[in-house]
Parts: structure tokens; C-alpha cells; sequence
């Protein structure tokens, strides 16, 4: 040994030194403490995730959640795999309440209205302020809310029995003519169930039961159980009445394009027909008789013929009749319920398929009459006060409905709301109300099923916010209502307590009862469930007819957005750049005409039109879509608002203002079908923010569907890629060639690269059924969510640069609205396909995109120096590229960001990495409990998301494995492979359908 | 007009000048006073970088999302530049160096030129490859340098051929470039003023010339090899530049005709290129004598074959396409006839394929403002051939879905036009400061005098 320095100590002065340097260096001007957890907090393990179980707060479907924190963030929601109403899926709406969570521009302190605008006053003053107006009201106090759990709805409504005044519920999405037309039918007040995954013959009378009615998530699950190919070819099939193509109605395998507002008769058309054929109708035979197929046929604008065959094999299996949803809410919304209901009846759905037994209790039936008369009563200023949380008529209701006006005469206004919207405004105290995820609530969906909202995380300190209940509770007592002392928390605790004590404390004692309830997020409290009723005659006179519309021009249809909901979703920037899956538009609103209507009066995609009725108008560019009636034009509710932070005000329009604001007379639910409108060119053009670039596939094998009966006999001509091939991919090892020579037998030997031994690696895999895929969208954004992958705005996606990992591919393939007949739309989620022999590797000059030992096609964006070759040489386009620096949010929106993903820079590429995250996550795991990985066991977030299971994800070399299993299926083919030979890692399975379909060869 | 008909040799190529001494006297009072002219094209050319600094330093601050390219079309209006002037700067070497070697006498008058063009052209095209990156503070990545984490580049990127390429091609043509100077510069330091900051510069670069026969036989030797040398590299260069397309599977790019293809559209642009610049020189300096029509003749005859060649290919790949059956193949082709970009196709067809058609006319090249206007189409329809070939495939690809439609925003119109200021900045330089025809080689070609008028100092 030399005496000089070792070479280990010179390595220890030099990381010493390195390390001081480095620290002067990095100086800034704020001095930052790092301080270590000295006595960490029990639930928090720095680097693993920590996960509480909720309830969504985003419409009143009442989906359970799992929330998952990381060093006390809230950075992901996912489905509630124990809650059978969500079953472990979410839609994009559910993951965008992160969002909601983390908006920049919820309310930062209670805020009052002075001459010189709002001004912060502190919490002590404001709730003095409210408990002083609101006794000084009276019993001239209104509580406006939205759909509640059942503790505060109890609070609330204890609130105004102890001090008079009046509480009105208000959804704008509202089943309240079905509520009514069970009522009327079957003497039952409530929203019954639907077992759709039991049907074989699905009929939507337009409900959107994919995106907004009811409950989306859990319908997404069942049609896809009822609809999607199953193992011995069958396959349920789905018929779609409507005079506009939804999502829902897209995957629908006939489409009557029927007159707007004909439902009713057309359900009691199809229920005509079975009782000619022997079927009961009890109360209603008599009605039934006018409605024969021939006499509605011109109504309903189809021939009777159709309506014949839909009712006999509606007769013939087990059906399912479902609707009409908001969008067809007329002045005979309750008649359509009804006759749907009818319907069912009389094909004896009743206790298979239609659960009239069961309530629903998530869903609204708030009745817009109820909010009508507040606001007349505000009109003649026979209100002092008014408490508004939860809800935003200002913007839902018409202008018509004179809210606005109306609530000026009222001498002192409150908003509870987390966030300043355009009621809010309006009103004279602001008061922050903490998000949902903050929390304390609970959800009562259906009889005897129970969920706990619990906060998932400290509220985030940017807002000084209260939990809503707190607020509520101090105004009760304030008002002499009795409540006891405490927190929301320990009166929602109490609250439980009785009921379990009510329901015979199952589970022992109640603290082992209420703890289990937060771990898994759902518990039963037993509860009687009548029997199955029979049909009744209505107590009320009803009008089946079509409606009669205001104004001449074309039907306009209003329909909910499976984006924003009715409206609250706009002030986040992922529901906002999130691709509407009919359209494919974002940011913007847009008015659906036929190709041909748009044509005849010499428009083009895209041209700003002035849609007017007689009660308003709007501007909006023109979407050419094949599936609404030449008569007809939609609009999409959600947009245009004005006051409701930076990502929703100027975006679009708000379609409700071309409607009267009328109620409906039985049920009293808005009319959403009740105007006709001219259209009008306004010269002006605008681009539009879509993704879109043609809906035609051109005869390309990129989505190709296969007839049943073909299925059935096996002519698929998928088999031309065998299995081994990819099981033998990844790109490091040679692949097992039963023989030589196959051209499509690639990688070739010296493709082998690395010192890897490929029985140590796995070759990640995913395949993607097109027959249970919706084209719903949960799991672009689940995506977002989980890979942190930036919202680019209105005018960079309009430039066609969005940076979604999944792009959800559409094609038309057949769309007529001419006729009832088969319609064919075709959903591909488009990923990174992994391929095997990826032509975006050898193009990158720096090894960003290189491929990993167990066949992922990664990236280094660390590395990247933004050449884009990668992006061009890419045959499928999933590569996006951050052309500004697009993760650069507003504080505290960053704080969703997955700390286990890399929050990409400016001029770096992107795209899918199969959540390389989570695979390292479940790996290490298995390192740790020093066992081997699970083939099924690394979910990645788009299939944990997807509500159809359309996706499976895993080892394709292990033979155990799903996605191995998935992938042998006679309908797999992979994207383009014969003709590029990419070797694709996404397995897609063909959508199966009724009507022959084109051959492709693929 | 006194013409040496005497003097049959000279007579073929500048039958107008008459001494060895009038040679030196016109091209070296080239580099004298400028004249008003050359004042405003030098004020616009910096004006031209000015403007490639703001656009370029505004995508520098804000990111290449100021660019109009989105997710299909990634590249635009740079590498459409970039291949342009790429393209340009092939006439040099094939005028200098092939020519040289197949002792074509006609290139005497015009290669010097021709060469500077060739430097400046690649100096400016340099620019694009770092122009285009995302992050361009990371372009040194792209070159094999030793380092810590044994990163090297992906040899098997043709982006990387490119860059090593193009460096080679930019080594090679300036080292030759220098090198026939030599004995110009040497008569030029041998006019300038003793001590003027001209003279030392002169001095420097022609590297101590004293036009001895040693220094002769060396220099001749040297300009041999280095035209050998260089001759491969015409050929090689727009290959590799070539491939970054052809390497690709992107349809519309991938096809094998591409680097004759390209070969042939450089060689035709850059002489375009060489006709479109010399003949204003040729004009405000009185060089008639030196450029005579017979040299813009030959030079437009190679602009007829290679203009030939290229039509031909744009047929080729037309029919290609349909013939190879492939959907996507010809979607991309007949998206380029008739799709949103057929205009872009229409003025290439025109401007590279119809309007040449008059170059077989003998008067037509006889004709200098003819050939000046027939260049310049040439010009605009190469850069649109380039435009057309990458924009129109990407954005017209594989997936019908993601198809989509670009245009060129104002800080790449910036750029690109800023760029032709940095080109013609250091072209308009190049002729006060170098001498701009080769004087030694004209000499070599002109009769030789009786009697020297006086010391003549490069021969």
C-alpha cells in the first residue's frame, strides 16, 4: 500500500467538497428548512401511497372511491372496487375532481359583497353576519341545495323546520318525470333500478345511460357485461331511439333516428304489439289500443314495420326498455317515462331487468317547479334570505325563468360554495366551502347500502375553508334548532350510530362497525325491500303526444355533457381538454347539424352560425355529424359560463339560454325539448379544438369489426399472427420460430441485444376489447391523472397539440340518419403500442427512445432533445411532444402531480409508458414479500379505470396470464403489424356486430 | 471591341479580355470602395439576421410551441429550410471539384462563386438542425464527445449520419474553398495597402504564396486530391440528408429513389441557385467579359438535365405509389395532388417541371433575364419540392384519425427569411473581401501575353 490518499477517502473529499459546492451554488434568495418526520405521522410512509376510501362528489350517481395520497396529498381517485355501484371504475368526471380540489381559483376566504365589490372579512364575522340575516328572515328563508348525502339533507332540513323558511333541492339533471311516472305506474315514489347486464335486448329511449343518466359508471359495467361478446358468441344487442346519436346511442347496434319528442309513442307502439301478441297490460289495454305501429309510424317519423319487429323481439327475450333522459325532457316527459315504463311491464321486465323494488336513492329527482316558485317568491320580495350551496341556478336555469332579477329583490343572499360561480356572484355573502375530499359526508345510493366520505387529506391550506357541515351546524344552533355540541364529523358519527343501532348493530359494536365502514368504504345496514309491484292506472291524465315546440326552424336538442355534466366539471382543465367522445371537440361549444343539412345551406365545419329561438341566442361553430336528424340540431349543456374561474369563463356557450325555462306540467322538470331554431350563417369561421383529423378508417385494417354469425363460424381472419411471435418480442431475444423464414418473423437474432436474460424478463403486454370499449373517455383522463400528463388549453389543442397519452380514436362506419337500420361506430383507444420492432427507437440521434428488457418502449425525457423524429417516424401518432412548458400550473393545481412520474419539460417527448410506475411499484413489492410477481397483479391506470373492463394488462409470456388468455382470442389483431411489421404489444379484439361488415383484411 | 482572334485558345471561353493584368485589375477592383448597392443589400442581410435573431431567441424564451407544428406534422418549414439549403450548397463542389476532374473549362469563371455559395448555403443550413430542436441548449448530445456516463449517439439515426454529414461536407468544401484562394489572395494582398487591416488579413490567409513553381506543383496536387475527395461527397452529402427520410416508414418518405432523387434536386437548385446570384454580380460589376453567355449556356444545360431528372422522379414516385399498392402509400399522393396542400405540389410541378421546359431553347439560355426569372422559379419551386415531401406525409400518415394540417407561423417565416439574410450576409462579404472569380484560373485559360506589361506577380 502507497502512503498516498486511498483511493475510497479521495472519493469521500471529493462527494464532501462536491456536496459543499454544491450547496453554495445552489443558494437562492429563500433560505429552505428540510425538515425530516422527527416523529412521523403513523399513516405516512414517505414514498408510499396511502389510500382512503370516499365518495365521489361529482354528480349524484354516488360511484365509491378510493382516494390515493402521497405524503398527505390527494394525487389520484379511483373506483371503490367494493362499492357496487362503481365496482372499482370512474369516469372522467370522478377523476377530475382532484382538480376540483386543487382549483386555483377556489375561494381563499369568506368574501362579502360591498359597494366596492367583494371584501375578505374573517370567519367569525361572516358567520355572525348569516346567523343574524337568517333569524332576522324568518321563516322568509329559502335553503337552495344540490343533491346531499342523507346526514346533512337531515341537518338542512332540521335547519328549516326549527326556523321556518323552505329548503329546495336543484339539479339540473333531474329524473324527476321518472320519479313521477313510477309514481303514476307503479304507485311507488321513487327511481327504480335497471339491470341491464341480465338484458339481451337493450332499447334506449334516448338515455344517455353511458355518460349522464342515472349512473354511468355502474351502467357502463353492466351493458358491457349485456352487450360485449361473450365466450360462446353471444352477445346482447342494443337498439337506440333517439334523433340524436349519443355516445351511448353510438354503441348501439340500431339507431331509429325518431322525430324529437315521439318516445312515447313509440314505447307504447312496441307495448301494442305484445299485447296483440298476448301480453298484459293490465290497466293500460285500453290505452294501448290507439297506439298501433301504423298509427305513430308518421309521428315517429320510422316505418311500422321497424316498430313491429323491435316490439317482438322485445316480446321474445329477455329486454330491457330504458329512458328517455334528460335530453328528451319535454312537456310529455312524464308520459315517455311512463310509457316506458309500460313498456317493460308489459314485456315483463318487471323483477328481472327492472327493479321497481329497489330504489335509487344517488340520483336527483329535484323538480324544477320546486326552484320556479322560490323564485317567484323572490320576485315579489316575499323572501329576506336566501342560503344557496351546492347548486348553481344562476347559470343552469333560462334567462327565461327571470333568476337573476328575481334574486336581486331579496335583501341578503349567501353562497356556500368552494369555488365563485356565476350564483355566487350574485350574492351578498361568499362563504368557502371545503371540497368533498376534505370533508365529512356520507352516500346512501340504494336501500341499505352505506358509504362514509371521509377526508382524504388536510384541506389545502392555499383556501381558508369550513367544512360545509360545521357551517350548517353552527347556523342551527345559532337558530335554536337542537343539535348537539361538536364538529360535523362527530354529528354525522352520531348520526351512524343510530343507525346502526336501528338496523340491529350488525358487526358488533359500532367502533369496529364505523371503522370498518372508512376502510372499505361501504357497508350494509339491513333494510326491507318491498316486492315487486304491479301496473297501475295513473291517477293523473297524461299526453303521450309529441310536444309542440316554440318557434319554427329545426328541433333543438339540449343534452347533458358526458364532459361538464350539467355545467360544474367546466372549471377543470381536464374535463375541459378532455375530447368529447361524440365530437371530439374540447374547450369550445359547438352546434351538431346532419352533413347534409349543413350542406344545403352552403356551410362548412366550422363556420359560426347564430342558432336563435324565440327566447334567445347563441353563436356557435357548425360539427357536421351524421347522427342527428336533418331536422334537428343539438347543443351541448356544461359551457359558457361567466364567473366560474379561468378554465370555464369565454368557453363556449350555454345552450339553456335558447330554452323557455318552462316546467313541465306533471312532474315539473325543466323542458329541454321545447324550442325549434333558425339557424344562421354569420360569415365568420372559426378553427375548431378537436383532435379529429377523419372519422373515415379508408378500408385501413386499423379498426375492423366481425359479423356475430362469421364469429360463430370462426371466418375471422385474425390468425395470421401467432401468439408466439410477441411472446417472443421485447427486442432482446430471438423469437422461438416453430420454422424459418417468415418475413413477419422478426426480431432476427441480432436484434438481441444487451446482456439480458430473457427468462428473467417478462414482455408487457395489454389487449383492448373494441367489443366492451364505449368510447367513454374515463381512462384518457385517468391517464392524465396518473401520468401527469399537462392540459394544453383552447388554443394549442385547436393548433393540434394535445398531449393525451390515449388518443380514443372514432370512426364512422356507418351512421345514417335517414332510416332506422344498423349504425357502426367504431372506438380505439390508441396507445403506445410497445411494438417489438418500434420504428420510433433506431430514428432518436440520443437514445431518449430506447427499449427496456421487458419490452417497454421507453423514454428518457431527461434525455430528449426534441428532434421529433420519433413523433414522425411514429405510424400510430402517440408520441406528443411538449412544445411549451405546458406542466407550469397555477399553485395549487401542481399539487396532484404523481410524485412517481416525471413532470415533463418543454421540448421533450412524450407518451404512454404502459405506467412503468406502477409496474416498478408491483415489482418492488414482490422483491420485498420476496415472492414472484402475479401475472395479473400491475394494473395500469387506464384499465384500472375503464368501466367496461374493455382492458387487460400483463405478462403475455406467462400463458396464466389474462391478457395471454385475452389475447387468444380469434378476434385479436394488432394495428397495422402485416404491413410495417412493428410488432405492436396492444392486442386490439374486434368489435363484433349484427349487420355484415366490410372485410378488411388485416 | 478589340477580340483576340489571334488568340484562338482564349477565344473559346472570354473572347473580351485582352491581358493578365486586366484579370487582376477587374476582379481585384471588385473589392474596392463598395458601392451604394452593396451598402443597402448588406443593411437589408442584417437586417435579415436581426430579425433571425429575434425569431429565434423568441422560441429560445418561449419554446418551439411558437412554431405552427403540432403532433403529425413535426417538422415544417425548418427542415424544409434546412434541405433547401442543403441542396444549394451542392453546385459548389459539383462545379468546383467534379468539373474540375472532367476538365470542363466553362467552370473557370463561375466556380469561386459557386464554392462560397457552397460554404455559406451549409453554414446557413447548419443552422436548422439546431434551429428545429426542442432543446437546443442540448445540441452538442447529438455529437460523439467523450463523457462521465459513456453516452454516445445512436449511430443507427440517420439524424446522426446527418450530423456527420453535414459537418464532413462543411470541412471538406471550406478547406477547398481556402485552398483555391490561395493564389488570389495572394495577388490581392500583393494590390492592398501595406498595413491596412485588408493587407494582414490577405496575409494570413494566403499563407505566405509566392507563386513559385514548388508552391504551384504543391497547390496543384493539393486541389486534386481535395476535388477527389470532394467529388464523393457531392454525391453522399444529400444522400444522408436523403435517408432522413427514406430511413422512416412515414409514406410519402420511405421509398428508395430518394437519394438520386435528392442528389439530382440539390445539383438543380444549387446551379439555379449559382445562375440566380451571378447574374446581378455579373451586372453591377461589369463581369460580362469574365461570365459570357456561353457559361451561363452550360450552366443552364446542367440546370435542363437535372431539372430532367428530377421531374422524372416526381413521376416515378406518383406512380409508385399507385403501384405499389398500399392505401397509405397513395392516400399520401393523391392528398399531394389534390388534398389540402395541392397548391404547395402544383407550384413544385410547375416550377421545377414545366418551366425549365424552356431551357431547351437555345435563345432562352441565351437570355440573362430569362434565365434570372427561370432560376428564381426554380428557386421557390425546390423549397416548395421539400415543403411538399415533408408536410404533406406527415400530416396525411398511417392512422386517418390523426391526420392533420399545419401552417407555418410568423417566428418560422422569420427565421426562414432571417436565414437568407445570414446567407447573403456573408455572400455579399465574400465579394468585397475575396476575389469573387478565380484569377489564376482564368489566366490559365486566356492566351498567353507577348510581353509582361509589368511584374506579374500570380504567374
Amino acid at each position: 500500500m502507497s502512503d498516498g490518499m486511498k483511493r475510497r477517502d479521495f472519493l469521500k473529499v471529493l462527494g464532501v467538497s462536491g456536496a459543499g459546492a454544491g450547496l453554495v451554488g445552489c443558494s437562492t434568495d429563500q433560505v429552505e428548512k428540510l425538515m425530516p418526520y422527527v416523529v412521523p405521522p403513523e399513516d405516512i410512509t414517505p414514498g408510499v401511497a396511502t389510500w382512503y376510501s370516499s365518495v365521489c362528489g361529482e354528480c349524484s350517481a354516488g360511484c365509491g372511491t378510493w382516494v390515493k395520497t402521497r405524503e398527505g396529498r390527494a394525487i389520484k381517485v379511483e373506483g371503490n372496487p367494493n362499492h357496487p355501484v362503481s365496482q372499482g371504475a370512474l369516469c372522467a368526471r370522478g377523476h377530475a375532481s382532484l382538480q376540483g380540489l386543487y382549483n386555483p381559483d377556489r375561494l381563499r376566504e369568506p368574501m362579502r359583497r360591498t359597494e366596492a365589490g367583494f371584501q375578505a372579512i374573517s370567519w367569525d364575522e361572516a358567520e355572525s353576519l348569516l346567523l343574524e340575516r337568517v333569524r332576522g328572515a324568518g321563516n322568509r328563508m329559502a335553503l337552495v341545495t344540490g343533491k346531499e348525502g342523507p346526514t346533512l339533507s337531515a341537518l338542512l332540513d332540521g335547519i328549516v323546520e326549527t326556523a321556518g323558511g323552505r329548503r329546495v333541492e336543484y339539479e339540473p339533471l333531474s329524473e324527476a318525470p321518472l320519479r313521477e311516472a313510477t309514481r303514476l305506474a307503479f304507485g311507488r315514489d321513487i327511481i327504480p333500478t335497471y339491470r341491464m347486464e341480465d338484458a339481451d335486448l337493450i332499447v334506449s329511449f334516448g338515455a344517455d345511460f353511458l355518460e349522464t343518466w342515472l349512473s354511468p359508471v355502474e351502467f357502463g359495467r353492466s351493458f358491457a357485461q349485456a352487450h360485449s361478446v361473450d365466450s360462446d358468441d353471444n352477445k346482447g344487442r342494443f337498439v337506440f331511439l333517439s334523433p340524436r346519436l349519443s355516445l351511448t346511442g353510438q354503441n348501439a347496434d340500431e339507431w331509429f333516428p325518431i322525430q324529437p319528442g315521439s318516445e312515447a309513442v313509440v314505447a307504447l307502439a312496441m307495448a301494442n304489439v305484445l299485447v296483440r301478441n298476448g301480453a298484459d297490460a293490465g290497466p293500460y289495454a285500453d290505452l294501448l289500443q290507439a297506439y298501433t305501429p301504423d298509427a305513430v309510424s308518421q309521428d315517429a317519423g320510422i316505418p311500422a314495420s321497424t316498430i313491429e319487429e323491435l316490439a317482438i323481439a322485445f316480446g321474445d327475450t329477455t329486454s330491457l326498455a330504458l329512458g328517455p333522459g334528460v335530453a328528451a325532457q319535454g312537456a310529455n316527459a312524464t308520459a315517455t317515462n311512463l310509457a316506458v315504463l309500460v313498456l317493460n311491464a308489459v314485456a315483463g321486465n318487471v323483477g328481472s331487468t327492472l327493479d321497481v323494488a329497489t330504489e335509487n336513492r344517488a340520483a336527483s329527482s329535484a323538480s324544477h317547479r320546486d326552484l320556479t316558485e322560490v323564485v317567484e317568491a323572490m320576485g315579489r320580495g316575499g323572501l329576506e334570505a336566501v342560503i344557496f350551496y351546492g347548486t348553481n341556478p344562476a347559470y343552469a336555469l333560462p334567462p327565461g325563468a327571470g333568476f337573476g332579477e328575481a334574486l336581486g329583490s331579496v335583501g341578503f343572499k349567501v353562497a356556500v360554495t368552494q369555488q365563485m360561480d356565476e350564483t355566487a356572484a350574485l350574492c351578498d355573502l361568499v362563504l368557502p366551502a371545503r371540497h368533498p375530499m376534505e370533508d365529512w359526508g356520507d352516500a346512501n345510493p340504494r336501500p341499505g347500502l352505506w358509504s362514509i366520505r371521509q377526508p382524504t387529506m388536510v384541506p389545502v391550506p392555499h383556501f381558508d375553508s369550513r367544512p360545509v357541515g360545521d357551517v350548517f351546524l353552527t347556523l342551527a344552533r345559532g337558530l335554536g334548532h337542537d343539535v348537539p355540541d361538536g364538529s360535523f364529523h362527530q354529528y354525522l358519527q352520531a348520526r351512524w350510530e343510530e343507525r346502526h343501532a336501528a338496523a340491529g348493530a350488525p358487526g358488533g359494536d359500532f367502533d369496529a362497525f364505523w371503522r370498518e365502514a372508512l376502510r372499505t368504504g361501504v357497508v350494509t345496514l339491513a333494510e326491507d325491500v318491498p316486492s315487486q309491484p304491479a301496473l297501475q292506472a295513473p291517477d293523473r291524465a297524461l299526453t303521450f303526444e309529441r310536444p309542440s315546440l316554440d318557434g319554427d326552424g329545426m328541433a333543438l336538442v339540449v343534452y347533458p355533457s358526458s364532459r361538464l355534466g350539467d355545467g360544474r366539471g367546466a372549471n377543470k382543465p381536464w374535463l375541459q381538454e378532455m375530447p368529447d367522445p361524440v365530437t371530439k371537440l374540447a374547450w369550445h361549444s359547438w352546434v351538431e347539424m346532419h352533413p347534409d343539412t349543413v350542406e344545403e345551406m352552403g356551410l362548412r365545419r366550422g363556420d359560426m352560425v347564430r342558432v336563435r329561438s324565440p327566447h334567445g341566442e347563441v353563436e356557435v361553430p357548425v360539427y357536421p355529424y351524421p347522427g342527428v336528424r336533418t331536422d334537428t340540431v343539438a347543443i351541448s349543456m356544461g359551457a359558457g359560463h361567466e364567473d366560474y374561474g379561468r378554465y370555464a369563463d369565454g368557453k363556449g356557450v350555454n345552450p339553456m339560454r335558447l330554452l323557455p325555462g318552462s316546467a313541465e306540467e306533471v312532474a315539473g322538470s325543466l323542458n329541454h325539448l321545447a324550442v325549434r331554431v333558425q339557424v344562421e350563417p354569420t360569415g365568420q369561421w372559426r378553427r375548431m379544438a378537436t383532435i379529429e383529423g377523419s372519422s373515415d378508417q379508408f378500408d385501413r385494417p386499423i379498426a375492423p369489426a366481425v359479423q356475430i354469425d362469421d364469429l360463430r363460424e370462426g371466418i375471422v381472419d385474425a390468425d395470421r399472427y401467432p401468439l408466439y411471435q410477441l411472446q417472443g418480442g421485447g427486442g432482446f431475444l430471438p423469437v422461438p420460430m416453430p420454422e424459418q423464414g417468415e418475413p413477419q418473423d422478426f426480431p432476427p437474432p441480432f436484434a438481441q441485444y444487451g446482456d439480458y436474460d430473457p427468462e428473467q424478463h417478462p414482455r408487457w403486454a395489454m389487449a383492448i376489447d373494441l367489443d366492451k370499449c364505449t368510447g367513454c373517455s374515463a381512462c384518457v383522463v385517468a391517464c392524465q391523472a396518473e401520468n401527469n400528463v399537462a392540459s394544453v388549453g383552447e388554443d394549442q389543442l385547436m393548433m393540434g397539440r394535445d398531449l393525451h397519452w390515449i388518443r380514443m380514436d372514432r370512426y364512422f362506419e356507418e351512421v345514417d340518419a335517414s332510416r332506422p337500420g344498423p349504425v357502426d361506430v367504431r372506438f380505439l383507444p390508441m396507445i403506445c403500442q410497445h411494438c417489438g420492432t418500434a420504428p420510433c427507437e433506431p430514428v432518436c440521434p440520443v437514445y431518449a427512445a430506447y427499449h427496456t428488457p421487458d419490452g417497454l418502449n421507453g423514454q428518457v425525457y431527461n434525455r430528449c432533445v426534441g428532434t421529433r423524429y420519433c413523433a414522425n417516424n411514429c405510424p400510430y401518432k402517440v408520441r406528443v411532444f411538449n412544445w411549451h412548458r405546458f406542466s407550469d400550473v397555477p399553485e395549487p393545481l401542481n399539487w396532484q402531480y404523481n410524485p412517481d412520474v416525471t413532470v415533463r419539460d418543454e421540448g421533450v417527448m412524450e407518451k404512454c409508458s404502459f405506467c412503468v410506475q406502477r409496474i416498478r411499484e408491483r415489482q418492488n413489492q414482490a422483491t420485498v414479500e420476496s415472492r414472484v410477481l402475479g401475472p395479473d397483479e400491475v394494473i395500469p391506470a387506464c384499465q384500472q379505470s375503464c368501466p367496461a373492463e374493455a382492458i387487460v394488462f400483463g405478462n403475455i409470456r406467462d400463458p396464466e396470464s389474462r391478457v395471454a388468455q385475452v389475447s387468444q382470442d380469434q378476434r385479436t389483431y394488432r394495428v397495422y403489424d402485416i404491413l410495417i411489421n412493428t410488432q405492436p404489444a396492444v392486442n386490439y379484439l374486434r368489435k363484433v356486430t349484427f349487420h355484415p361488415v366490410t372485410s378488411i383484411e388485416v | 471591341m478589340a477580340t483576340a482572334t489571334d488568340k484562338p485558345r482564349g477565344a473559346q471561353t472570354h473572347p473580351d479580355i485582352r491581358s493578365y493584368g486586366e484579370v487582376n485589375e477587374d476582379i481585384i477592383r471588385m473589392l474596392d470602395r463598395p458601392g451604394k448597392w452593396w451598402w443597402i443589400l448588406l443593411g437589408m442581410s442584417i437586417a435579415g439576421i436581426g430579425l433571425l435573431a429575434f425569431s429565434w431567441g423568441n422560441q429560445i424564451i418561449n419554446g418551439i410551441g411558437v412554431s405552427g407544428l403540432n403532433t403529425p406534422v413535426g417538422w415544417g418549414a425548418y427542415i424544409t429550410t434546412f434541405v433547401f439549403w442543403v441542396g444549394i450548397a451542392h453546385s459548389g463542389t459539383l462545379i468546383s471539384a467534379v468539373l474540375f476532374l472532367f476538365r470542363a473549362r466553362w467552370r473557370q469563371s463561375i466556380y469561386r462563386a459557386a464554392e462560397a455559395m457552397t460554404v455559406f448555403a451549409v453554414m446557413t443550413a447548419g443552422l436548422y438542425p439546431l434551429i428545429h430542436l426542442g432543446r437546443v441548449w442540448h445540441a452538442y448530445w447529438l455529437f460523439p464527445y467523450p463523457n462521465q456516463r459513456l453516452l454516445w449517439p445512436n449511430f443507427a439515426s440517420p439524424l446522426v449520419w446527418d450530423v456527420f454529414a453535414v459537418t464532413t461536407y462543411f470541412t471538406v468544401s471550406s478547406l477547398f474553398f481556402l485552398l483555391g484562394l490561395i493564389p488570389d489572395i495572394a495577388a490581392a494582398r500583393d494590390q492592398a495597402k501595406q498595413g491596412t487591416l485588408r493587407h494582414r488579413l490577405y496575409k494570413s490567409i494566403s499563407f505566405g504564396w509566392r507563386g513559385t513553381d514548388r508552391q504551384w506543383h504543391h497547390f496543384g496536387k493539393a486541389y486534386l486530391y481535395l476535388a477527389a475527395l470532394a467529388t464523393p461527397l457531392v454525391l453522399s452529402v444529400h444522400s444522408v440528408v436523403s435517408w432522413d427520410f427514406a430511413m422512416s416508414i412515414v409514406p410519402g418518405w420511405t421509398t428508395t429513389i430518394f437519394a438520386p432523387y435528392f442528389v439530382a434536386g440539390a445539383i438543380f437548385s444549387g446551379i439555379a441557385m449559382v445562375i440566380t446570384i451571378l447574374v446581378p454580380i455579373r451586372k453591377i460589376f461589369g463581369l460580362e467579359k469574365y461570365l459570357t453567355t456561353k457559361h451561363f449556356d452550360a450552366m443552364a444545360k446542367l440546370c435542363l438535365v437535372t431539372g430532367l431528372v428530377v421531374f422524372y422522379a416526381y413521376l416515378t414516385e406518383f406512380f409508385m405509389a399507385w403501384y405499389s399498392g398500399k392505401p397509405s402509400e397513395r392516400a399520401v399522393f393523391w392528398n399531394r395532388a389534390f388534398g389540402h396542400y395541392w397548391w404547395a405540389t402544383w407550384i413544385m410541378l410547375t416550377c421545377n417541371g414545366i418551366i425549365p421546359i424552356m431551357l431547351w431553347f437555345k435563345r432562352v439560355r441565351y437570355s440573362i433575364p430569362a434565365l434570372f426569372v427561370i432560376t428564381l422559379f426554380i428557386n421557390i419551386g425546390m423549397w416548395f419540392e421539400r415543403y411538399v415531401i415533408i408536410v404533406t406525409s406527415l400530416s396525411h400518415e398511417y392512422i386517418p384519425f390523426a391526420w392533420n394540417v399545419y401552417r407555418p407561423s410568423a417566428t418560422e417565416m422569420g427565421i426562414v427569411i432571417g436565414t437568407f439574410g445570414w446567407f447573403f450576409f456573408w455572400m455579399l462579404l465574400f465579394i468585397r473581401l475575396l476575389p469573387p472569380v478565380a484569377i489564376a484560373e482564368i489566366k490559365e485559360v486566356l492566351p498567353p501575353p507577348f510581353r509582361p506589361k509589368k511584374k506579374e506577380v500570380a504567374r
